[in-house]
């Protein structure tokens, strides 16, 4: 499995700086539905301007929001023809635990594994780790739109 | 090996609990016949959440097919009555 380059998972997400939280995608498995995406925390992060100025963490909502993204790459690679017609991404419901604070120069590693993936619906399991140890865990109920 | 027997009555009960957790609907809310769009308000993720909840818990696949058929309580039972039948076959 080749891994994905930034120019590639912006071919599939549509979101842009200051908003895009994946940087690299490590692997995608169809058959196994599960995909593991990378971000690099960097002090240059915008958020950490505000989040918090003595003390960088990373905003918990961004580690949802990271695994959001990563599920829509995984979704793209199930659903390559859907994800084509450039549909809008809703995320529904969040159930989350966070367990550790992600700071500065981590490497963020998301790991989402489809539990049910419709066409127009989904429920992914997402796990973000830090040095293999998880640091949040999440449920994400999303739906995709077409616009016609 | 005798075939063991699906306690239908448990099972509905089981069923109705996962609705009522995923909708936040109370359980004596919840009419057989009460369908799910219409009367209950469950959108289609909650509906895909059931369906992601019950598929784990009874270790099953329902058809993706089958999914736009379940309108109502009622549907779940006869889908659930019909897979578990075929996998006790098995």
């Amino acid at each position: 499995m080749v891994e994905w380059d930034i120019n590639k998972i912006k071919e599939v997400l549509p979101h842009r700086f200051p908003f895009l939280f994946i940087d690299r995608v490590l692997e995608v498995d169809v058959n196994q539905r599960k995909a593991v995406c990378l971000k690099n925390v960097s002090i240059n992060d915008y958020f950490f301007e505000g989040h918090f100025p003595q003390h960088p963490i990373m905003p918990g909502v961004l580690i949802i929001e990271a695994m959001a993204q990563s599920s829509i790459i995984l979704f793209a690679s199930l659903k390559p023809e859907i994800a084509k017609l450039k549909p809008d991404y809703y995320l529904g419901k969040v159930e989350a635990k966070f367990l550790k604070p992600v700071n500065v120069g981590d490497v963020l590693i998301l790991e989402v594994e489809g539990e049910k993936i419709l066409d127009n619906v989904g429920v992914v399991k997402a796990e973000a780790k830090v040095n293999n140890e998880s640091v949040a865990q999440a449920k994400l109920t999303f739906a995709v739109k077409i616009n016609r | 090996m005798a075939k063991k027997k699906i306690d239908f009555e448990k099972l509905k009960e089981e069923i109705k609990k996962i609705v009522s957790e995923v909708s936040e609907i109370p359980q004596e809310q919840l009419k057989e016949d009460a369908r799910f769009v219409e009367d209950l308000g469950i959108d289609s993720m909650m509906a895909l959440e059931i369906v992601a909840n019950i598929e784990k818990k009874y270790k099953i696949v329902i058809p993706e097919e089958e999914i736009p058929k379940i309108r109502s309580l009622k549907d779940v039972y006869d889908i659930m009555e019909k897979l578990l039948k075929t996998k006790k076959g098995k």
